[in-house]
């Protein structure tokens, strides 16, 4: 999982300036949401090439740093990644090589594993996008727009508020604990009074926030605050020319990509 | 456990997702029942306190590392498993637009299995053997089952998929999640005793006592 800097340092992407980053965010959220629906949809690794190429190209226009989304891909890689190393090794098929102790590489699985990678490398591309391009606050404020149930909406614009709020507390108390020479990992200690200072660590952590939460939340509502209240309100973000061009463009990639993988399927070609 | 992108088919993906539809139609429900002016700040405190707490790793002894999910946690403090699923569609929701920890297409799944399974999973057993074993294992089981069942319901999804073989799946992750259930569910467990020691009236089951009582009875404890 992500650590306490990722999240701050997500808001800090997604203040830079781009032509991207002044799009509608429910253009934004449908559009890359839809590549990543498509790239779930297609076997074929030739369409999966190009849309990461097409992504990498969104990137470049974003302005956001090659580095870092790289490396945000390169660190999210291991999640999928233990199940499709195994891939080779456990869909039989034609055997292409045998290691010691009979264990065989089959074709037939190498190829799915290979599909599997590319499918999760063009959806972490996807998502690292989106996230670099849209606040999280105006991503709630598209759902909502979209016709997300409104309490839903409203707890989940809280606990946008609320993780920023968690994550400094969280630092507070990590901070606090290393003044103080406490290591997690430290086995001069006991493995029993380790496991409880984390307990202990989770629960002050929630109660802090909460009685944190809990005033800043009767706060808003003495202030007028109801599931109704437009918390993010941007008037100068509508659906315009520049959205349509983002849309007919991703549009027309995947219609181009599906015409491509017919001329190439058809005989004498 | 977090199933991503790219490993279950849209097809199965939709059946998931409908499933979900249908879960968070009776959570919505039991939201608009029982939530107010104390309860909202609770909901979203505990999904950002999930989310934070997942990034909390922890060595385990067989050489591992792991992180409390949660599942339990969330349905023993509301009382209420609808509680658990709609924190975790946000929690997951947010990892997998956010982080892309898990993804979109298999947004459905990962609930059912973390959300859906680990809440009723989590609920139910700690009710079940409140009484007969006592309290704190039952907080216990009902954390270590919580994160054992949810393991289980993924490999089964991804057997389902053709992604995984079924036997070597239950294996691995059932082994590897039966040593994580463990730190979920002492994890668990300090963190309700916590809480019923500190902020009693945060915990549903005692809500209908009057504070004075809780007070008292929270002084009692700390005298002993």
């Amino acid at each position: 999982m992500n650590g306490i800097g990722s999240v701050a340092e997500l808001e800090i992407e997604t203040n830079k300036e781009s032509f991207l980053h002044l799009l509608d965010g429910r253009v934004k959220l449908i559009i890359l949401v839809f590549i990543v629906i498509y790239t779930v949809y297609t076997t074929q690794l030739l369409i999966l090439v190009i849309m990461e190429i097409y992504l990498l190209f969104l990137i470049y226009l974003s302005h956001i740093s090659f580095k870092t989304a790289l490396k945000r891909i390169l660190l999210l890689l291991p999640f999928g990644g233990l199940i499709i190393v195994f891939q080779p090794f456990v869909h039989p098929g034609t055997v292409i090589y045998t290691l010691p102790f009979g264990i065989n590489i089959y074709y037939q699985g190498l190829m799915f594993g290979i599909l599997l990678m590319s499918r999760l490398i063009v959806s972490l591309t996807s998502i690292v996008l989106l996230s670099s391009i849209s606040p999280m606050q105006e991503v709630v404020q598209s759902f909502r727009k979209l016709g997300m149930p409104k309490e839903f909406a409203m707890i989940f614009s809280l606990m946008i508020r609320f993780l920023f709020m968690f994550y400094d507390e969280l630092h507070r108390i990590r901070h606090a604990q290393k003044a103080r020479n406490f290591d997690i990992f430290n086995k001069k200690t006991t493995y029993m009074w380790r496991m409880k200072q984390v307990g202990y660590t989770i629960m002050m952590m929630f109660l802090r926030a909460y009685e944190h939460g809990e005033s800043v939340y009767l706060s808003m509502v003495s202030r007028g605050f109801s599931d109704k209240s437009g918390l993010y309100h941007d008037k100068k973000r509508k659906i315009g020319s520049k959205e349509y061009v983002f849309i007919a463009a991703a549009v027309c990639l995947v219609i181009i990509t599906q015409l491509l993988i017919i001329l190439l399927s058809l005989p004498g070609i | 456990m977090h199933i991503p992108d790219g490993f279950i088919p849209l097809w199965q993906c939709a059946i998931y997702y409908v499933i979900l539809i249908i879960a968070l139609y009776f959570s919505l429900q039991w939201a608009r029942k029982n939530l107010d002016e104390r309860t909202v700040p609770l909901l979203a405190v505990l999904a950002a306190g999930i989310f934070a707490i997942m990034s909390v790793n922890v060595a385990l002894p067989p050489g591992i590392s792991g992180h409390m999910m949660g599942g339990a946690l969330v349905a023993i403090v509301f009382c209420a498993p609808e509680a658990a699923i709609i924190i975790f569609t946000l929690v997951l929701l947010v990892q997998g637009l956010f982080f892309a920890d898990g993804g979109i297409t298999v947004l459905g799944a990962n609930v059912i299995n973390m959300g859906i399974i680990g809440g009723f999973a989590g609920l139910y057993s700690f009710k079940a053997l409140r009484k007969p074993i006592g309290k704190i294992p039952a907080i216990f089981i009902a954390g270590w089952l919580s994160i054992f069942l949810a393991a289980i319901a993924a490999t089964l999804e991804l057997a389902w998929a053709g992604t995984f073989p079924l036997n070597l799946g239950l294996i691995t992750m059932g082994l590897y999640n039966a040593i994580i259930g463990i730190l979920e569910g002492f994890l668990t467990v300090i963190v309700i005793l916590g809480l019923e020691k500190v902020r009693p009236d945060l915990l549903a089951w005692n809500r209908e006592k009057k504070i004075v009582d809780l007070k008292s009875e929270s002084n009692e404890a700390k005298s002993k």
